[in-house]
């Protein structure tokens, strides 16, 4: 199991668009992927699992998966989510 | 059903007649003369101004509608002088000419269009309906077209057109919407017309509303399903592409992402559907078509309207912290 905490760096936050982002790098790889927010732990694979999250700007959350890829899979959701999705930063 | 207009590339005085001859209630006195000249402006002419001696920019590639006016200018003249006018317009190598209203034509003007193999009708409508009714015509005749290969199929009144490469279950998803009641337009053949600010697709006359459906051969819907299962022509709203899975990275899971396509300089709306065994694809070309009038009568889409609720709700978690 390999687990990271990361914080939302953009102003809106996880709305669709950046959970459709981590969905995408998610099902890239095998292992299970999960994101927990203070409220929820999700699957990482699931869209709208991840946008129910609905974790706003600044919120701290953790990444973690478990399987062969695991590393890879929390380092890819990891470098999603710091670059901002593209978008205003707070 | 026939085509609704003739190709402009081929379009002359002898097929103008021939769509037009009953409902303008054109009568030849020239017989078939100058049946095989080209029509090759959507405009007309109303040639008097010629008549009268002012030929600079006479516009003789035009079709000529003599009206009261100009058969009023000819009789007002002495015969030498009516001979003259004439030559005016004749002398260009005129298209065709119409006298409306029922008037009679004098002697020269039928001699002038005998001599240069130039066809001339008579009509006994009004001259400004008459024009409405011509130029409404060619209007159609040289609108920009296209022929697609695609499906054109109305649903709920949206016109969807489905695209993707030959063989990937077009027909069969739109086969399956037509058991489901919607209306088969054209199948792999869609003539697509500009009218305005919209586009207007129709099939092949000789086509028909038949299918190809791998396995089974032609399949006439209008026959098999009667006619409510076909349309004539229909609007494009709203296009589909079938696209082979593997071929589709996963770009857009949300809907958010406004796809379009252009078609004859008009933007379509365009979704693009992944396609995988077990998939119903006629289901989803039902839902991407609702989907798309839900759209134009709420102003946008479902994905925008959940998106932001959801940034609503991180609001007012931020708040609440």
């Amino acid at each position: 199991m390999t687990e990271r905490i990361v914080t939302v760096p953009n102003k809106l936050g996880i709305h669709a668009r950046p959970a459709a982002m981590i969905v995408r790098a998610a099902v890239e790889f095998d292992c299970e992927i999960w994101v927990e927010s203070p409220a929820d732990k999700v699957n990482a694979k699931s869209i709208m699992g991840v946008m129910t999250l609905a974790a706003s700007g600044g919120t701290a959350i953790t990444v973690s998966a478990e399987g062969t890829d695991e590393t890879e899979a929390v380092e890819a959701i990891i470098k999603v989510v710091r670059s901002g999705f593209g978008e205003e930063m707070i | 059903m026939q085509d609704r207009y003739p190709d402009p590339e081929t379009f002359s005085v002898g097929i103008l007649y021939e769509c037009l001859g009953k409902k303008l209630e054109l009568n030849s006195v020239t017989e078939n003369r100058g049946y095989n000249r080209m029509i090759v402006s959507p405009d007309i002419s109303r040639p008097g101004l010629c008549l009268s001696g002012y030929t600079y920019k006479f516009m003789h590639d035009r079709i000529q509608i003599i009206g009261e006016t100009e058969i009023t200018l000819l009789n007002q003249l002495s015969q030498k002088d009516r001979t003259a006018a004439v030559a005016n317009v004749y002398n260009f190598p005129a298209v065709c000419c119409i006298v409306t209203k029922g008037l009679s034509p004098p002697e020269e003007l039928v001699s002038a269009a005998l001599e240069s193999d130039t066809a001339l009708f008579l009509s006994p409508q009004d001259t400004t309906p008459l024009i409405h009714d011509l130029t409404d015509f060619l209007g159609e005749v040289f609108a920009p077209h296209v022929s697609l290969h695609g499906t054109l199929v109305d649903i709920y009144g949206e016109g969807l057109l489905v695209m993707g490469r030959s063989a990937i279950g077009k027909s069969e998803a739109v086969l399956g919407l037509v058991e489901r009641g919607h209306r088969l337009v054209a199948d792999d053949l869609v003539r697509v017309r500009k009218a305005g600010n919209r586009l207007i697709g129709t099939g092949d006359a000789l086509i028909g509303f038949h299918m190809e459906i791998r396995g089974i051969g032609f399949v006439s819907i209008a026959e098999l399903y009667g006619v409510g299962a076909i349309k004539e022509m229909q609007s494009v709203d709203l296009a589909v592409r079938l696209l082979d899975a593997d071929l589709v990275d996963e770009t857009d899971r949300s809907g958010l992402e406004e796809k379009h396509m252009s078609i004859l300089g008009i933007d379509v709306p365009m979704v693009e559907i992944p396609v995988l065994p077990g998939r119903n694809i006629t289901l989803l070309l039902e839902v991407a078509a609702m989907m798309n009038i839900q759209a134009k009568d709420t102003g946008c889409t479902s994905a925008e309207r959940l998106n932001r609720k959801l940034i609503a709700r991180m609001g007012r978690n931020r708040l609440r912290k």
